[in-house]
């Protein structure tokens, strides 16, 4: 090894380290300052996050708050007088126990007290459809007894009420609803049968008071050359709205041919079966099958 | 058609108003349009009717088609006849009246003619399912004597028969036992009711005559009925005994009701009863034998006098249940005996 004395030498070697060591300072040096920098910046960053947190509960408080002052708006007088008067209260509440009231007339049996007993009211309906009512004004007194009433003279309302009216009134007033509906229900398929499908009867529907006989004769197309069949329908319970009794018959001398005879038995069955008026609506939209078919 | 036939239907024609005829002959339906348009409806009534009588001729008009002709003629002026009311019943336990009104009719007739064998029937289907049915009687030797008819008016499947006042009295045992057999029914009695209002006995008998009902639907409260007399009317009247007629017409609107009455024209009642007096030594008042005596009340509308009675001050209310009575009960001829 060449030690060299000159001032370059020894310039060189400890400058040499003097210049590493500043080098190391220097890098040390940054080092922390990057160090510092970060711990700076993920410090900021917390702060960001805890900011950005606290920002978003105050948002939705603020909304809760809207919410809430506006709903209290709402129920407040649109005059905007901060007080409500109770006669006014009282008032919207007798109204909406009056409607109610009216209302019960739709589940079937409602009625209201009169300054003698009360007033019941029968609503009858069939498939859906409101039909009349009926009414009977009862005196509490002992006996019960029945001061005036709106029910049809040919509806038993005598044999009702003299065997259930003093010891089972529920008994009574849920017999008379089957009555009265039952018949509602017949009344209601006559009058249809009478007014919608006219066409397809070939002479005037016979019935009676509580229509429980229909007799008519009917053809199965109203212009087709089908058979009249006379058809003549007994309802022999007046609790139900279908008969109990059903005879189709042919008016006519010669034996039916058998596809003829089938349709009568079938539809001995469907007037068992269905109400009057569905039965000839689907006879008339066999009708409308047939008719495409010849279109086709 | 022979002449006394003619001459019954022109009969008949002429007493039909001008102003209905038209109406009734559409109702009729027995010349046709064609017919009825050849017809100067704007001449005299005795050419119009001639003309007509020829036109029944030329279409053969038969004793039935006079018959229709006469019941529609009746039913437009029921008020002049005198209407009677029957009631029947059923024996207990008998099966569901399945009413027929072919098989009625024809039961009806039937009846009839094996009992008599001169009588005209004649049917007319009207509302409600009910039938108008005209009969002219004869007798064994005799043809039915079409000018003095008897009428009745039936509703399916009710107990009530309504008939027009006949004066051929021994034929009403017969016509019951017809109506009773043909409507599936065991006995029929006479109602002690008399009218010539027949919707109004209709509404009597069949109870709906009150066709007011408190619901939660109704409007006006019953009980915030005001006072008749208008108070506020003019401040200088004043009314006297204000509460004693505020309690008349609470009483009256009770017994009576806000509804319009049924129309009677008479309640008759028979007493048999003795003479009740407060004097003493009255020569009456010795009697035994029970006094005979009729009282009847007559009115063109009669439940609605006795209803103005206690507010005009002529009665005292409540008034006597005998003449309250008289829809609730169906009747308006009483007999009244000591108990």
């Amino acid at each position: 090894m060449e030690w060299a004395n000159d001032g370059k030498t020894r310039g060189g070697v400890l400058a040499h380290l003097e210049r590493l060591e500043i080098q190391v300072n220097r890098s040390r040096k940054n080092l922390e300052d990057l160090q510092r920098a970060q711990a700076v910046e993920s410090a900021l960053g917390t702060k960001i996050h805890k900011l950005r947190c606290l920002r978003d509960e105050l948002r939705a408080e603020a909304k809760q708050r809207q919410a809430r002052v506006k709903a209290s708006t709402v129920n407040v007088e649109p005059d905007q007088t901060p007080e409500i008067s109770e006669q006014e209260v009282a008032k919207r509440r007798k109204e909406n126990v009056k409607a109610i009231l009216q209302a019960y007339r739709f589940t079937g049996l409602s009625g209201k007290l009169t300054s003698r007993g009360v007033c019941v009211c029968i609503s009858t309906a069939f498939e859906g459809n409101l039909l009349d009512s009926y009414f009977i004004d009862l005196v509490i007194q002992k006996p019960l007894r029945i001061h005036h009433h709106s029910i049809p003279v040919f509806i038993p309302l005598e044999e009702l009420s003299a065997k259930y009216l003093q010891t089972n009134i529920q008994h009574f007033l849920f017999c008379l609803c089957e009555y009265l509906n039952a018949y509602a229900g017949r009344k209601y398929q006559a009058d249809r049968l009478q007014s919608d499908f006219a066409a397809f009867l070939a002479g005037p529907l016979r019935r009676n008071s509580l229509c429980n006989l229909l007799s008519f004769t009917y053809k199965v197309e109203p212009r087709g050359q089908s058979f009249p069949f006379c058809a003549r329908l007994l309802y022999k319970d007046l609790t139900t709205a279908l008969p109990t009794d059903v005879t189709v018959t042919y008016q006519g001398t010669d034996a039916l041919s058998s596809s003829w005879e089938e349709q009568r038995a079938s539809h001995e069955n469907l007037f068992f079966s269905k109400p009057l008026h569905q039965v000839f609506t689907s006879f008339a939209r066999k009708g409308e099958k047939l008719d495409m078919s010849l279109v086709s | 058609m022979d002449e006394t036939l003619a001459e019954f239907i022109k009969r008949t024609i002429l007493k039909i108003p001008m102003t209905e005829m038209m109406t009734v002959l559409k109702a009729w339906d027995f010349l046709s349009e064609k017919q009825l348009q050849t017809v100067n409806f704007r001449q005299r009534k005795e050419s119009l009717v001639h003309d007509l009588v020829l036109l029944c001729e030329e279409k053969r008009a038969s004793v039935h088609d006079a018959a229709l002709l006469d019941i529609i003629y009746t039913q437009f002026h029921r008020h002049q006849k005198v209407w009677d009311v029957f009631q029947m019943s059923k024996e207990p336990g008998e099966d569901i009246d399945l009413f027929d009104m072919e098989q009625f009719k024809s039961s009806f007739v039937k009846i009839l003619r094996r009992a008599l064998r001169n009588v005209t029937v004649s049917f007319r289907d009207a509302e409600e399912n009910s039938v108008w049915i005209r009969i002219a009687w004869g007798t064994q030797y005799r043809k039915p004597n079409q000018y003095k008819p008897v009428y009745v008016v039936y509703y399916s499947q009710t107990p009530y028969v309504f008939t027009s006042s006949c004066q051929l009295k021994s034929n009403i045992p017969l016509l019951g036992q017809a109506l009773t057999v043909a409507s599936n029914h065991h006995k029929i009695v006479k109602m002690d009711l008399r009218s010539r209002y027949l919707d109004s006995l209709k509404a009597i008998v069949f109870k709906q005559y009150n066709r007011n009902f408190e619901t939660h639907n109704t409007t006006v409260p019953l009980q915030e009925r005001t006072l008749e007399l208008d108070i506020h009317m003019d401040s200088r009247i004043i009314h006297e005994n204000r509460i004693e007629k505020e309690r008349v017409q609470r009483v009256t609107q009770e017994t009576f009701g806000d509804y319009p009455q049924p129309r009677l024209e008479f309640a008759q009642y028979k007493l048999e009863t003795k003479f009740k007096s407060d004097f003493n030594g009255d020569i009456l008042a010795e009697r035994k034998e029970p006094l005979r005596c009729l009282i009847k009340f007559s009115s063109p509308h009669l439940l609605e006098a006795l209803k103005a009675l206690a507010p005009a001050g002529i009665a005292d209310a409540p008034l006597s249940p005998l003449l309250t009575c008289i829809p609730n009960k169906g009747m308006n001829y009483f007999k009244i005996r000591d108990k």
